[in-house]
């Protein structure tokens, strides 16, 4: 176990290196933010002088290697638009992210798979029809359109729910959140709904798919001539045994949100990282843009490596076998 | 004294997209309390449906139409899901051909263990370990204390397929149906298991449908034996009067076709051509395209004649000089 957790750590060390390589070239590529940078009417000195104390006279390789250097020190630079450490400014705008996530994947999967397993049990019937077609709906409309009519239905024609924004947050361990106030929640619905549509039709057709398959096993044919019951069946043999690509979903789906909530952040001006990368990228503010992307890789190689461990815990035969 | 299971008339009709298939049609048997009773007949002749069909549990397309199932006088077909469900595992239990697919994989054996007991009785964890622990050792699993804590994967295949018939045993049931336990295992361990499971039988006085494809599996286990093809029950009777004098001739077939009966050096005789489809069974008899014996009458459809012990489905009997 330990071998294998410092195996892995060596590979992220290297992933993470290459990743940053890739991405200090590519947003190098993006475009000059010196025109963005500076107001065209200021003067040549001015320019040189600027140029020069963002270290953009360097040649690439130099300037990587100045951010590698800083990079071990954890100083990602300042942010050329807000003036301000960048790792501060992400981390400002990260929990509101992470809770926008983590509802919406938490209740698709909540949902989505007690219902996809109820789908995958009586696939015939008109409840397993109705989720199947609801199911359809979340994944082939485009979120965005339906963000516009979630605003549109309960904001603007109904007036039940807030259209943007945060709401009224409240602190714990020294962070701004909004789930845990009333006027918070009320802000997080609608956008959490929104992102979740889509991860909530994926977990009921593969709830449904695995326990389809399972149900015809001789697992649960011996459990049944055991005498169990079916909700013991369902609960304590199929679950466990369609746990694990539930597990991976939720894991790719946590960190895919977390990086690129941008459509529905934008949508419901819900003030998250999402925001700040776009905003970054048209004001090529590059220091943002690195530390933002490198953040992504790095969450999904903890996400993978938890990934991992959860598999080893739901798969015993993953497991070094014991004796005999 | 009547039987522990008496099944008669039984009926089981799969309406498939294919078109209507009898699986198993008007199957008529008893089980003696303690007794072994072998079910034999090649593959697809209905001997796994007959199983699934005493539980109760055939699924659709599937269906029971007709016939009764008994049990100490009980009548169980018809019975609600509950009742059913309580009735199984407590009164009659069933072990499939292969362990490692019936076991779950991601559950100690002892977690599965105590499911199926919990599905009957409300013990303490102690009283169900003790129990679990207990019949493990019955069924001759070393250090059971230790190896509730194992995953199925960490048992070879014969101890497997002994888990597996602990499982069966935990709620003492009278009758166990098994659905050719050891076809899945290696010959030597094959025979181990056979013997186990006879002496198990006799010392718990547990009663066993032995189902298999292999005559010469059941007669070493079975006290009686059935045989059915097509769907239907053909011959019955005590073992070694069935083996001395087979009156059908499929069963005649069977047993020209087991390496230790013909001559040495003789060829093994085959049965020629294969079961029809259950879907477009000729009329009458439905061996009577592949029989050497068959007439003009064989067209119409042989009733289930008893005399004695011995049961038989056929207009022209062998006679006792085919010995
Ligand atoms: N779910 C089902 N749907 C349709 N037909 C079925 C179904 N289950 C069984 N049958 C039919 O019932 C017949 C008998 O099947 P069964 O499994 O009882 O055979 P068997 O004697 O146990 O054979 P084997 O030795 O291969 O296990 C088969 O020919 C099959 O076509
Ligand atoms: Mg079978």
């Amino acid at each position: 176990m330990l071998g294998f957790v410092i195996q892995r750590l060596l590979q992220a060390f290297v992933v993470m290196l290459v990743i940053s390589m890739l991405v200090f070239t590519g947003v190098y590529a993006v475009g000059n933010p010196i025109d963005v940078l500076i107001s065209p009417d200021a003067t040549q000195l001015i320019r040189e002088q600027t140029i020069r104390a963002y270290g953009l006279d360097q040649p690439l390789w130099k300037q990587y290697l100045d951010f590698l250097g800083r990079l071990v020190r954890a100083d990602f630079g300042r942010s050329f638009i807000f003036n301000m450490p960048v790792l501060d400014l992400i981390f400002s705008r990260l929990p509101a992210t992470l809770e926008l996530t983590l509802a919406a994947v938490l209740g698709a999967t909540l949902l989505g798979v007690p219902l996809g397993m109820y789908a995958g049990y009586r696939p015939d019937g008109v409840a397993a029809k109705t989720i199947m077609a609801f199911s359809i709906l979340g994944f082939s409309v485009p979120t965005f359109w339906i963000g516009l009519v979630l605003i549109f239905t309960f904001a603007v024609s109904l007036g039940w729910l807030p259209a943007g924004g945060r709401g009224a947050t409240s602190t714990l361990f020294g962070v701004q959140w909004s789930f845990l106030t009333g006027d918070g929640l009320t802000h997080l619905l609608l956008p959490a709904l929104n992102l979740s549509l889509f991860k909530f039709a994926m977990m009921v057709r593969l709830a449904r798919a695995g326990t389809r398959e399972i149900m015809l096993t001789d697992t649960v044919k011996f459990a049944r001539a055991a005498g169990e019951s079916e909700w013991t069946i369902l609960s304590r043999h199929v679950l466990r045994l369609i746990a694990i690509p539930i597990v991976t979903v939720f894991g790719l789906e946590f960190g895919s949100t977390l990086a690129f909530a941008v459509v529905t952040e934008t949508i419901f001006s819900w003030p998250g990282v999402g925001k700040l990368i776009i905003d970054s990228i048209s004001t090529l503010d590059r220091p943002v843009m690195v530390a933002y992307l490198m953040l992504v890789a790095f969450f999904f190689i903890a996400i993978n490596f938890t990934v991992d461990i959860a598999y080893a815990a739901l798969d015993p035969r993953l497991r070094t076998r014991k004796a005999s | 004294m009547s039987a522990l299971l008496e099944v008669s008339g039984l009926t089981t009709r799969f309406s498939t997209r294919a078109g209507v298939l009898n699986a198993v049609e008007d199957v008529s048997f008893t089980v003696d309390a303690g007794e072994i009773v072998g079910l034999v007949g090649e593959s697809g002749s209905g001997k796994s449906v007959t199983g699934f069909s005493i539980l109760g549990l055939i699924d659709p397309p599937g269906r029971i139409v007709s016939g009764s199932v008994k049990l100490d006088g009980r009548e169980l077909v018809g019975l609600d899901h509950g009742a059913l469900r309580s009735m199984r595992g407590r009164e009659i239990a069933m072990v499939f051909q292969d362990p490692s697919a019936t076991l779950n994989p991601v559950l100690t054996i002892g977690a599965q263990m105590q499911l199926a007991i919990a599905a009957h009785e409300k013990l303490s964890e102690q009283a169900a370990v003790a129990r679990c622990v207990e019949v493990l050792n019955t069924v001759g699993i070393p250090d059971a204390a230790a190896r509730i804590r194992a995953y199925p994967h960490q048992f070879s295949g014969g101890m497997r397929q002994r888990v597996a018939i602990a499982i069966a045993l935990l709620n003492r049931p009278k009758l166990i149906i098994c659905d050719e336990p050891t076809t899945a295992l290696d010959v030597s361990i094959q025979a181990q298991i056979l013997t186990e499971m006879k002496s198990l039988a006799a010392r718990l006085g547990t009663a066993m449908i032995w189902i298999s494809h292999d005559l010469a599996t059941v007669s070493s286990v079975a006290s009686r034996i059935l045989v059915m093809y097509a769907g239907r029950l053909i011959e019955s009777g005590p073992i070694a009067d069935v083996l001395r004098t087979p009156r059908h001739p499929y069963t005649l077939g069977l047993l020209n076709s087991l390496p230790g009966i013909a001559e040495p050096g003789q060829d093994l005789v085959q049965i020629r051509g294969a079961m029809p489809s259950l879907i477009a069974l000729p009329p009458g008899c439905a061996f009577q395209p592949r029989c050497g014996f068959a007439r003009a009458e064989c067209a119409t459809r042989p009733e289930l004649t008893v005399s004695g012990a011995r049961g038989l489905r056929c207009h022209f009997p062998l006679a006792e000089a085919a010995e």
